[in-house]
């Protein structure tokens, strides 16, 4: 019960809410982001297994809790939301805490530079293509690593790791050199390879460690009720080991979606994406411009977040990183 | 029991990735570590044929003159500083939150404290660019904590935007969800039974984390500091857009020397530092892993 996250139970009665009695909304989204100690009775009754709730009594280390909890929120919400607010502001001066005028032309704007449009539309192409490429290059090595005794197996885990330790900036200047030989500057292909290197080390880690947590007992039993290799890997272990997959798909597909640097190098002129057109708009353009591409470039960032939220807490992220 | 023949198609199963990496990682630092040694044939004609102000090792074995010229240079010597202090505080600083996080989440079960953790995982999807603009803004001169500073009277209050300050902020901002995810997913593996225990026997919360939870999660602990060390010794984003001119970070000084100055050779010497950094950081990361895998032999 302890790893379902608190959005979903928080969903569903939410949803149990909504079907049962509309007006009691409004209560529970306020008692759930206020503090969690209130409840309304109605939904204090709907939540049958929970424990009554009683406040307790303010003390000073529960008030430097939350005050603590405070300051991260507004550390890690702050900006974002602040940038948020610069999207739809018309004018907006210092020391005004609010914009003084609220406007929208620049979600319109931004969709009359092609070049802008077109940003958008490479980086939808090239992410996937990415996460495809590095799923197809790393799982199988993956299962390899974790499942048979291959030879010199930490050696490989190790320059992995030392390839990461690398500064990047220096790997893409004698990248270059190495692309100009192999007529890969300015290529689609060159871009899908130069963002590929950065998806690497995490895409063969994570679901490595997913699948040695696998007890072998469980494959073994599946092969002696008579089922094929094949059919144990497809039905047992790979179902078992997907949130570890996902995890590291989804990184995967941001860490494309994120790439700037190396992709300006081997890009430019032909593939400009977002994050490499996010540079021109920080220093070229007003805030707002800024403040609505960023917003865009941001969307698909938190749907993946939504999706893979319970995996990533639950430890997939985490257990990838201890060599084993 | 296992023959010559199956360990050689496992090697072939696990190799893509290493391959991979191999060839356009593994061998352009070789090429890169000959290039600052002088060696501008070869592999490096084609850089070394567009840049400015190259040291050339004529034909010798090597020659160091490239990193005596970087390593003298007092904006260079600043950048290293810079770069120092920035590292240390920042993954201080991270080490401190995460903990704080994650301590919270494992002693109370609760709904808020799995929130704050949900919380602070949120930068791990934003893309660095977008938080370091976002960052930026938030604490420059007419950014929220400036205004509020201003509305309560504090008209001095230090703009944080485009200093090294404002890097330290936004590398912790980057780098606060690795570690508490590193962090907490430790936390969790320790039972109940071993804090249970020594509050039982009189100790305090703080002391029971003190003396029992925190050494049996150093390991994770040192696996964080080390990513978080080396992710900010070679960020380029964070510092490039938050950071001051001058002195800022070694990430955006080596690109500047390549773009701007076109001085290959020298941004490839700063790369080289970093990556003589980088080792150091990960040194404790390769001893700890090593250290906690030889206790029990591998049920694998």
């Amino acid at each position: 019960m302890g790893d379902v996250p608190v959005e979903l139970r928080r969903a569903e009665r939410l949803v149990s809410t909504v079907t049962t009695g509309a007006e009691a909304t409004g209560a529970e989204a306020t008692g759930a982001t206020a503090t969690g100690a209130t409840a309304t009775p109605a939904t204090q009754a709907r939540r049958a297994p929970a424990p009554a709730r009683r406040r307790r009594p303010l003390t000073p280390g529960r008030a430097a809790v939350g005050l603590g909890m405070l300051v991260l929120a507004i550390f890690i919400f702050g900006p974002l939301l602040w940038l948020m607010l610069w999207a739809f502001a018309g004018v907006w001066h210092y020391p005004s805490l609010l914009p003084q005028s609220w406007s929208l032309s620049w979600w319109r704007e931004i969709f009359h530079y092609p070049q802008l449009v077109r940003s958008v539309g490479l980086s939808f192409t090239f992410a996937p293509i990415v996460t495809l490429v590095s799923a197809v290059v790393c799982l199988p090595a993956a299962y390899a690593i974790a499942r048979f005794p291959v030879p010199g197996r930490r050696t490989l885990l190790v320059v992995l790791f030392a390839s990461n330790a690398f500064p990047k900036i220096g790997l893409y200047i004698t990248i270059a050199g190495l692309f100009y030989a192999l007529h890969l500057m300015g290529t689609f292909f060159g871009v899908v390879l130069i963002q590929l290197l950065g998806t690497v080390v995490f895409m063969t880690w994570i679901p490595a460690a997913s699948f040695a947590s696998i007890p072998r007992a469980l494959e073994d039993a599946a092969r002696d009720v008579g089922a094929s290799r094949l059919r144990v890997f497809f039905t047992v272990t790979l179902p078992l080991a997907a949130p570890g997959i996902f995890v590291a798909m989804v990184l995967a597909f941001l860490a494309s979606f994120d790439e700037a640097q190396g992709t300006f190098l081997v890009g430019v002129p032909n593939y400009i994406t977002m994050p490499v057109q996010m540079y021109s708009l920080v220093s070229d353009y007003p805030p707002q411009a800024a403040a609505v591409f960023a917003v865009l470039l941001s969307i698909p960032s938190v749907a993946l977040m939504l999706l893979v939220r319970k995996h990533v807490l639950g430890g997939a992220l985490a257990r990838g990183f201890e060599l084993r | 029991m296992k023959t010559a023949i199956q360990r050689g198609w496992y090697f072939l199963a696990a190799s893509p990735p290493v391959v991979l990496v191999a060839v356009f990682i593994g061998f352009p630092i070789a090429v890169t570590v000959i290039y600052t040694l002088g060696h501008l044939g070869g592999a490096n004609s084609a850089i070394s044929s567009i840049a400015l102000h190259q040291v050339s090792s004529n034909g010798r074995f090597a020659t160091f003159g490239a990193y005596r010229e970087v390593l003298t240079s007092h904006s260079f010597l600043a950048d290293l500083v810079a770069t120092v202090w920035v590292t240390a505080v920042s993954v201080a600083v991270v080490l401190l939150l995460a903990w704080l996080v994650a301590l919270y989440g494992r002693l109370s079960d609760t709904r808020l404290a799995r929130l704050l953790t949900s919380f602070a995982v949120v930068p791990l999807f934003i893309p660095v660019v977008i938080g370091s603009y976002a960052i930026l803004q938030f604490w420059s001169y007419g950014g929220l904590v400036k205004t509020l500073a201003h509305a309560v009277g504090l008209p001095g209050f230090p703009a944080l935007g485009y200093t090294l300050g404002g890097v330290v902020l936004a590398e912790v901002w980057v780098s606060l969800p690795f570690a508490v995810l590193m962090i907490g997913s430790g936390l969790r593996s320790i039972p109940d039974s071993a804090f249970d225990a020594a509050r039982d026997a009189g100790a305090s919360v703080a002391r029971a984390t003190w003396t029992v939870l925190l050494p049996m999660n150093l390991v994770p602990t040192i696996i964080a500091s080390s990513f978080t060390g080396i992710s900010i010794l070679g960020s380029f984003t964070v510092p490039y857009l938050v950071g001051p001119t001058a002195p800022n970070l070694l990430g955006p000084d080596a690109a500047q020397t390549f773009q701007s100055f076109n001085e290959p050779q020298q941004a490839e010497v700063i790369a080289m530092v970093i990556f003589a950094l980088a080792i150091v950081v990960a040194v404790p990361y390769l001893w700890a892993t090593y250290r906690s895998n030889s206790g029990a032999p591998s049920a694998s």
